[in-house]
């Protein structure tokens, strides 16, 4: 959350010569960060992001505090003013305004105090607040509005004033609502609340505030208000944020409390209201005070030794000096030989409880830009990297060289992806809270995300792939299984070019027993996806690997694609199961080798690839068998063979050829071309 | 006699003579094969004894033969020789352009978590992967969230519908990549020195959140580990990946999971650290890192008296996108060839 500070009010509590710049840094190393300094007429405004932690420096006063222990570790003098006002008698008055307060659970309100002021004179702020309100971002409104603002800025406890005559009966019950309870807030919009909101209501059952958030409408100070009631509370700050949650309406004094006020300073800023209003007013004490505290927070010791202060911070800080830099910030400290023992001052309380804690403030505060740089020294672990990570980047490297765009996509998919990839949105997990609708399942299959990607790209020539966890639904009690897949994707009908691809990998990946055979399996997920006679499954020891083919006009058509489009996809941790870097050394061979070419005639709709493994398999002298030509019926097969011990006379060659003639003929019908 | 006998004898002598390396050996060849004594001329000399029919079709193929390597000498022989070149027939218009491989693109995100990995490996950290979805616990409880910490909330952080395990509470999408602290703690022992770069997801989507990410997460656990090492080390890393005339800075911050907490800047890569509208002041957030929370050691099972630690999350797209100059990170993974293929 960001504050504007103005430097002159922060001046009024803190008594330094440091210039704004030196504020300005040293506030950003050691404690809050400026974002910027804004030039508000004569004035420096700092511009503060407070971090969670430290609701405590959501006020000029917190800031001027942190300010003095700081510039003063840094050799600038600065001086903290106290609060004179926490040395104010709270008038005692003898006949008092009656308010009866029923508080129906004390967690709702750890803290509620309460005031009334007569003779009020309903007018416009002193100068000096409105300018400092104005420069802090808020618009003045009159003088006991204005209060609360002032107050909740520099001291950081937001409070809220009532019209004392509009609440009917003197009587209040502060609760939680239950549902569907409406309120008519200050800015006149009518609220319906949710269940567990805390609200007050009057002697006649109006609600007549939605504490910490906002007041409500029939009870608000006007410019006939003559007595006012002084609320000065802290609320259980998981109501406050659930509610402002629940209404999606968040104001300043409700970003303070869900981060949690101080019950501490609730006096100090009851003490200088009371001042205010007498002084801007003209308001007379009407009503004793009202303090419900009954459980007070305890008090705190935190103890640090010197050992595990230098351990953590790397040098060496006496405990002499860490105990100086503490009693700036409000600790109370006593120090004998090796430790120190802290009492945490009381708006510290929620963030500090171990030694820890106490070491981050006394290093921040030393200065973590006075600290050295080191490299870690110890012994470095020996860990072996996971052989995936090698494999991701060869594979992405190659497929990059080949042409191919590498895209990443979003995990999660839409109810209308899956659907009109036939993929059924019960095998994929749902998001319960998705942001939106384009982003409700989390994806089982990149194919229609690389879908998608085409449908957006208007290039006449397109090939990606993608390499990505795809997330796959175990059971009720388990984690999804997160497989990494290996996806690619080319416009037009190109079976033979990504199927060569998947073969290079294959071979870059030194698996060389494989088979690509054509796709049966139509009851499964890819059944739908592929298209039924155009596409293959890739097998590695009886285990599928993946699919290459096109993608079934069907899918194409749903998404609006014109032409086919044909992709491969490819099981990435059963490749890197079966990948190998082994490298075999073989002799090269003395003898020579004889190369010749046979064209064979063949049936329609014979399988070549089959009828090359056959081919193959006839003898261990045919070291190679490509196909060389492929025309109308005839397919000319260009042979190697080559006998590593000897030189292969034209009797074994012969003898070969006739055999693989032979089995060609009986196994698929094939004839030698004459 | 055999055709095919005939067929292979001239395969046979022509793939010598094409791999033949000399005039030698390429009259070696001639006469094993076509000398007084060479095969063919032996062959030729069989044709009076064959039958009419015979005489015909095999005289026929001894000849041709014959032919077929007599000019595969003569060719050889040929290219072999140095001729005289007239190099102006030769002319090229070598401003034409040139015939190129396809040339793809690798994606901005994978070349950084590349760049990142190396620099690290330098220094002795491994890269680890642990789930994305993940249990509360890892995600949250173990580092030291409190149960209604704002991150928990159902409007910050993604969960998957139904899944939950007994002890673990819900499933969410990893918001960070600390959820792989107390994974690793669990499988590794001091010293711990890993690197998790892994996709994040949180509920929300503008110029600079994608409501998909990826972080990378530094862990070091041994036993004199201090702040000084956790600036050292990202010092180091902000010099090798942004240059040596880069400065960092630590700030204070809060996180649960580390105490003391800090945020760490880098200078402005626009204005050099001058100050303009893109930084704070001439600076550039890089991200978050403290030292490891004793609580969330002991949850990882390490010994919070005897190990320290210190930890640091920053998003690959905020670096990549500093370093780029880049200001939307939805570009990254919306598809849009046009963008990437720039890189």
């Amino acid at each position: 959350m960001n504050i504007l500070i103005p430097d002159s009010w922060l001046r009024e509590h803190l008594i330094s010569k440091a210039t704004p710049k030196q504020v300005s840094h040293y506030l950003t190393l050691c404690s809050q960060t400026v974002e910027k300094i804004n030039q508000v007429k004569n004035d420096s405004v700092y511009d503060i992001e407070v971090t969670t932690n430290r609701p405590d420096c959501l006020s000029v006063y917190g800031l001027a505090r942190e300010l003095n222990a700081i510039l003063s570790q840094n050799k600038i003098k600065a001086t903290l003013k106290p609060l004179v006002e926490n040395q104010k008698e709270i008038p005692q008055i003898k006949k008092s305004l009656p308010l009866k307060v029923k508080i129906t659970q004390p967690s709702l309100c750890p803290r509620f105090t309460a005031i009334i002021f007569d003779q009020i004179k309903i007018k416009p702020s002193p100068k000096v607040v409105q300018d400092r309100l104005e420069k802090a971002g808020v618009r003045a409104l009159n003088n006991v509005v204005d209060i609360s603002n002032y107050l909740m800025l520099e001291l950081g406890q937001p409070m809220h004033t009532f019209d004392y005559d509009k609440i009917k009966g003197a009587k209040m019950i502060l609760r939680e609502t239950k549902k569907g309870e409406k309120i008519t807030t200050l800015d006149k919009i009518t609220r319906t609340l949710p269940q567990g909101a805390i609200i007050i209501e009057d002697g006649e059952g109006r609600i007549v505030d939605l504490c910490g958030i906002m007041g409500g409408a029939n009870s608000e100070v006007d410019s006939q208000t003559k007595r006012v009631l002084l609320f000065v509370q802290t609320y259980d700050p998981m109501k406050i944020r659930r509610t402002c949650q629940a209404l999606a309406f968040r104001t300043e004094a409700a970003a303070r409390f869900e981060k949690g006020v101080d019950p501490g300073g609730v006096m100090p800023a009851m003490k200088k209201a009371i001042t205010m209003f007498e002084k801007n007013c003209g308001a007379k004490v009407a009503s004793h005070l009202i303090d419900l505290y009954p459980n007070p927070k305890k008090e705190k010791t935190v103890t640090l030794t010197q050992r595990k202060l230098n351990h953590l911070v790397g040098l060496e800080i006496k405990l002499v000096e860490a105990g100086k830099i503490l009693e700036n910030l409000g600790f109370k400290i006593k120090t004998d030989n090796n430790q120190l023992k802290a009492m945490v001052p009381h708006w510290r309380h929620e963030d500090i409880s171990l030694p820890e804690d106490l070491i981050e403030e006394i290093a921040r505060i030393y200065g973590y830009h006075h600290l050295p740089s080191h490299l870690p020294q110890g012994e470095i672990p020996e860990q072996k990297k996971a052989p995936r990570f090698e494999w991701e980047s060869q594979v992405k490297q190659s497929l990059k060289d080949w042409g191919f765009t590498e895209v990443m996509t979003y995990s999660m998919v839409s109810l209308s992806q899956l659907e009109k990839s036939f993929l059924d949105p019960n095998d994929n997990l749902k998001i319960s809270n998705p942001l939106t609708k384009d982003w409700a399942y989390l994806r089982s299959s990149l194919i229609p995300s690389l879908l998608t990607v085409l449908v957006t790209n208007h290039q006449e020539k397109i090939m990606i792939f993608e390499l990505a966890h795809v997330y796959l639904y175990q059971s009720l009690k388990e984690l999804p299984e997160e497989l990494p897949m290996l996806t690619g994707m080319v416009n037009g009908q190109q079976f033979y070019q990504l199927k060569g691809i998947v073969e290079a990998i294959l071979t870059m990946m030194g698996i060389d027993k494989y088979q690509f055979e054509p796709y049966q399996l139509k009851q499964t997920f890819y059944g739908k996806i592929f298209h039924p006679s155009r596409s293959a499954e890739i097998m590695v020891k009886n285990e599928s690997l993946g699919v290459v083919g096109e993608i079934g006009p069907h899918l194409t058509a749903k998404f609006g694609l014109k032409g086919r489009v044909t992709a491969f996809d490819l099981d990435f941790r059963e490749l890197v199961k079966n990948a190998s870097k082994k490298k075999q050394y073989e002799p090269l061979s003395k003898y020579p080798a004889q190369v010749e070419d046979l064209a064979l005639i063949v049936p329609p709709q014979t399988l070549i690839g089959e009828m090359m493994t056959v081919m193959k398999k006839i003898s261990p002298l045919i070291v190679s068998l490509e196909l060389f030509d492929s025309f109308q019926k005839t397919r000319t097969f260009r042979i190697t063979y080559q006998n590593p011990r000897k030189t292969l006379t034209d009797k074994e060659v012969g003898k070969i050829r006739k055999r693989i003639i032979k089995r060609v003929k009986t196994k698929f019908d094939a004839k030698l071309k004459q | 006699m055999d055709i095919s006998k005939i067929q292979n004898l001239k395969n046979q002598a022509i793939s010598a003579v094409l791999e033949a390396q000399s005039d030698d050996e390429l009259e070696r060849l001639r006469i094993a094969y076509l000398g007084r004594k060479g095969e063919i001329t032996q062959l030729l000399k069989t044709i009076p004894s064959l039958s009419a029919s015979e005489k015909k079709e095999i005289g026929q193929s001894i000849n041709d033969a014959k032919k077929a390597i007599e000019q595969a000498i003569k060719d050889t022989k040929k290219s072999q020789q140095t001729q005289k070149i007239d190099f102006d027939q030769e002319w090229l218009d070598v401003t034409a352009p040139g015939k190129r491989p396809a040339v793809g693109h690798l994606h901005l995100v994978t070349e950084t978590i590349e760049e990142i990995t190396d620099i690290f490996e330098k220094i002795g950290f491994t890269r680890k992967t642990y789930p994305e979805v993940e249990w509360d616990w890892y995600s949250f409880g173990a580092l030291n969230m409190p149960e209604n910490h704002p991150a928990r909330d159902d409007w910050e952080t993604l969960y998957l519908d139904k899944l939950k395990h007994q002890k673990y509470g819900r499933a969410v999408l990893t918001p960070h990549t600390s959820s792989g602290q107390i994974r690793e703690m669990e499988q590794q022992k001091p010293p711990i020195r890993m690197l998790n770069i892994a996709k994040c997801y949180r509920r929300q989507a503008d110029v600079s959140h994608a409501p998909m990410f990826y972080q990378f997460e530094t862990l070091v656990v041994d036993k004199d580990i201090n702040i000084t090492h956790l600036k050292g080390t990202l010092d180091y890393f902000a010099r090798q990946y942004f240059g040596k005339d880069r400065k960092t800075r630590i700030r204070p911050f809060h996180f649960q999971f580390t105490e003391p907490s800090f945020e760490i800047d880098v200078t402005c890569i626009v204005c050099g650290g001058q100050g303009c509208p893109v930084c704070k002041d001439g600076w550039l957030e890089l991200g978050g890192a403290g030292m490891v929370h004793p609580l969330v050691l002991k949850h990882g099972g390490i010994d919070p008296e005897k190990y320290s630690g210190f930890a640091s999350g920053f998003g690959v797209e905020r670096v990549l996108m500093m370093k780029y100059g880049l200001d939307d990170i939805r570009l990254l993974f919306n598809g849009d060839l046009r963008f990437l293929n720039q890189f």
